[in-house]
């Protein structure tokens, strides 16, 4: 907010009483002025209904039309789209009545399955299901996180894929039936479905794999009709045979690697877009140099498997300097909130190609100072050096198979120097908490003087 | 004061002495010691060396040492004498405490079952996900102090495990 032009209340802290409150954003936009809202990548970005209202109330909706976000949002509605489209697309089901229903479904498709949301994306409501004593956990898990996360408890079942990679390829489409792909991501390294790490190119995408995702993102925008940003996901597995996974109708957290491998603005562009405008270049003037990666760093604990933590920054320092990006809300005494996304900052690192890009996002990652709570950026460090990233030989698993006990190879000089400032912390706390709570002005005051 | 400092597997001995002085592991250390940030940040240059080491949590203690980052404890030397080698046995009771504000959507254990170390316990909404918390060591379910459907705050004691 301190970085806004003008701010206006929108609500409590509570996301159904703000963030998530259409009446209010669109009467706020209205009296402020606006002439277009950008939903931005949370809360309503996916949101058929406030795309709609928005445009009703004489606004642009920055980000495809109510119409293609219906299309689009509902996945099994996708799926179908994207076989029409002649895109291949994972064993799967329709939506599901009730778990009696899903779990006759699973066993016919066979585990391990996927159980996911019909009514969004972002990995919120998804479960693995190994077993079929799990099942009835699951559903019930996921049943009630879909319905917190998109107001629609509906659920399908997928053939899980194994060693899957999860690559996404973005697209832009005008209002004048111009479409391009900008290249793919692969976001492969998440937990809980949530992607913690995310590269351009993907290390196993080979030019002929490319154009071919390329080609597929391209028809499913083509027949669904869609204008703005987008993107479009599949999964790969090892022999390099996709899966088309589903479409998110909106601007992706990990835009800046695409942006950095293109040197294209996404976000102007879709500003343009929605202007009316036509696509300013064509398919083949779209070039990619270079290698980048994103970290998220996140508000979680990856030493207890990633747990949210909110709480109080004592300290922050981003990095700097060639080739880094860093996209971040973090400042020194801000409180993370418990009611929204666990996001912090995405640190982007670009390079001539994956090695330098990998050595740039490495000395960044070591020179990022966060105090006050736990964050991912211990995994991120670590994730950094792992054979199996450095090689590009990892899929989505890459987060279960890491071991956060592994210890630190640390030179003496440096173990020596954190005994004593553990033991000087250890002290200095101890100092602290003799300190009153309260200290009144007055009370500084009086102090001071008796000091002179 | 004397100190045992352990830096994920590393136990270090600390002796903080008078005027700033102390030896670590029995040997004196010339160090050039700053606090940058009070109580969070110090720079501390050994031999040349230069280091900067971060407080990132005190509870668990955290540390990131020139941007690598290690699990610590301290213990001083009357805990030492008080506790050594009883701590465990005497409480013998471990607590699941919420790490953070949020609801909690279910208990999956009740009072005296037996659990292993990692055994989901409950599910913590908090941030837009379900969270499992899971058990920090194996033992017998001594109390359950939540419900579901309860609103907890960080740090609220959910559920108590004694040692079988």
């Amino acid at each position: 907010m301190r970085a806004a032009d003008a701010a206006y209340p929108i609500g409590a802290a509570a996301p159904r009483e703000s963030y998530l409150n259409s009446a209010r954003i669109i009467e706020v936009a209205k009296r402020s002025g606006c002439d277009a809202i950008h939903p931005g990548y949370g809360f309503l970005s996916e949101n058929a209904d406030f795309a709609q209202a928005v445009a009703d109330a004489g606004l642009v909706f920055v980000g495809p039309p109510a119409k293609v976000q219906r299309l689009l949002g509902e996945k099994t509605a996708a799926r179908r789209l994207a076989r029409a489209a002649d895109v291949p697309v994972a064993e799967g089901t329709e939506p599901l009545r009730d778990a009696a229903a899903a779990r006759a479904a699973a066993n016919e498709i066979g585990y391990p399955v996927l159980l996911k949301p019909a009514g969004g994306g972002g990995g919120k409501g998804m479960r693995v299901v190994g077993r079929d004593e799990d099942f009835e956990a699951a559903w019930r898990g996921a049943t009630g996180e879909a319905t917190a996360a998109f107001g629609a408890p509906a659920l399908y079942l997928e053939r899980q894929i194994t060693n899957a990679r999860h690559v996404e390829m973005q697209i832009l489409a005008d209002g004048h039936g111009n479409v391009v792909w900008l290249g793919e991501r692969d976001c492969s390294i998440q937990r809980r479905h949530q992607k913690l790490i995310e590269e351009s190119p993907g290390p196993n995408v080979t030019d002929g794999l490319r154009a071919k995702l390329g080609a597929a993102a391209v028809r499913i925008a083509e027949r669904a009709g869609y204008v703005n940003a987008g993107t479009v996901e599949f999964l790969v597995d090892p022999t390099g045979q996709f899966n088309f996974l589903e479409v998110n109708t909106r601007l992706q957290v990990e835009h800046p690697v695409t942006e950095m491998v293109t040197g294209l603005d996404l976000v102007a562009l879709q500003l343009r877009i929605a202007a009316g405008e036509p696509l300013p270049f064509t398919q083949e003037q779209i070039e990619r140099r270079g290698a980048a990666i994103e970290c998220r760093i996140t508000a979680e604990d990856p030493f207890a498997g990633f747990v949210p933590a909110s709480g109080r920054i004592a300290l922050v320092r981003e990095p700097a300097g060639p080739g880094i990006r860093v996209d971040s809300a973090l400042f020194s005494g801000m409180t993370v909130p418990s009611e929204y996304d666990s996001l912090l900052a995405k640190v982007i690192a670009f390079g001539a190609n994956r090695e330098e890009a990998i050595a740039r996002m490495r000395r960044a990652l070591e020179e990022m100072r966060i105090a006050g709570i736990p964050t991912s950026l211990p995994f991120h460090r670590a994730a950094l050096f792992e054979q199996d990233f450095v090689v590009g030989r990892y899929d989505t698993d890459f987060v279960t198979r890491w071991d956060p006990k592994k210890v630190s190879d640390l030179p003496d000089g440096a173990i020596t120097a954190a005994a004593l400032a553990a033991v000087l912390a250890m002290r200095s706390r101890g100092e602290r908490r003799t300190v009153p709570v309260a200290d009144p002005a007055w009370a500084r005051a009086g102090r001071e003087d008796a000091l002179r | 004061m004397r100190y045992e400092v352990t830096l994920d597997d590393r136990l270090v001995r600390v002796d903080l002495g008078e005027h700033g002085r102390f030896t670590v592991d029995d040997r004196a250390v010339a160090a050039d010691v700053r606090e940058i940030v009070r109580a969070r940040q110090w720079s501390i240059t050994l031999d040349g060396e230069s280091h900067e080491i971060t407080v990132v949590t005190h509870e668990p203690l955290r540390l990131d040492i020139d941007g690598r980052d290690v699990r610590a404890t301290v213990i001083d030397e009357r805990a030492l004498r008080a506790n050594r080698g009883a701590a465990r046995t005497r409480t013998g009771r471990i607590e699941l405490r919420a790490p953070m504000p949020g609801l909690l959507k279910a208990v999956h254990v009740k009072e005296g079952d037996r659990v292993a170390a990692e055994a989901p316990l409950a599910t913590l909404e908090a941030m837009k996900m379900e969270n499992e918390l899971l058990a920090p060591s194996a033992g017998r379910i001594a109390r359950v102090s939540a419900s579901p459907g309860a609103k907890v705050e960080a740090g609220a004691v959910l559920i108590v495990i004694a040692d079988d």
